[in-house]
């Protein structure tokens, strides 16, 4: 039973990526200049942003993280592939 | 504004056992010579903060390959 994922898969996963790794650079960046109130904004638009884009996601394919940090779909499938290594 | 890769010439014994390597190089990515960040950097477009490794374009560096050394010929 080999699963193809659909295109969106990929290009949803990588919008996730996208926006993820503009709050990581935000968060080093803010650590060292906890009063620059622009990057605040844009940190707070990109988290919103980020939750969106991972509700879009498990909407249509099934929870992205563990432990309560995603809504479980019916059946109990988060050991399902494709893990992330395997996208 | 400063190159990305420095190079220097090292001593040569003549009684090195090897090969002597004439060209050895080193990386000097720009966050060396930024001090501390100025606030409101100009900022890349997302998608291509990804794959630039940052979101300023002062702090990108390629990490080029020194052409330099010659035991890559």
């Amino acid at each position: 039973m080999n699963k193809q994922m659909p295109q969106e898969f990929y290009e949803l996963l990588e919008e996730i990526q996208v926006v993820d790794f503009v709050l990581v650079e935000l968060t080093l960046y803010l650590d060292t200049h906890p009063h620059d109130y622009n990057a605040i904004q844009q940190f707070n638009e990109c988290a919103k942003q980020s939750k969106q884009l991972k509700k879009q996601y498990e909407q249509q394919y099934g929870p992205l993280r563990q432990y309560g940090m995603s809504y479980s779909s019916y059946p109990w499938n988060w050991g399902d592939a494709p893990w992330p290594w395997q996208v | 504004m400063h190159t990305q890769v420095k190079y220097y010439h090292p001593y040569i014994s003549p009684f090195d056992p090897c090969p002597p390597i004439r060209v050895k190089s080193y990386q000097t990515p720009p966050n060396l010579y930024l001090g501390f960040q100025p606030p409101n950097l100009e900022q890349y477009p997302p998608k291509q903060a990804l794959y630039c490794g940052t979101l300023w374009p002062a702090l990108f560096s390629p990490y080029p390959n020194p052409q330099g050394r010659d035991e890559y010929e």
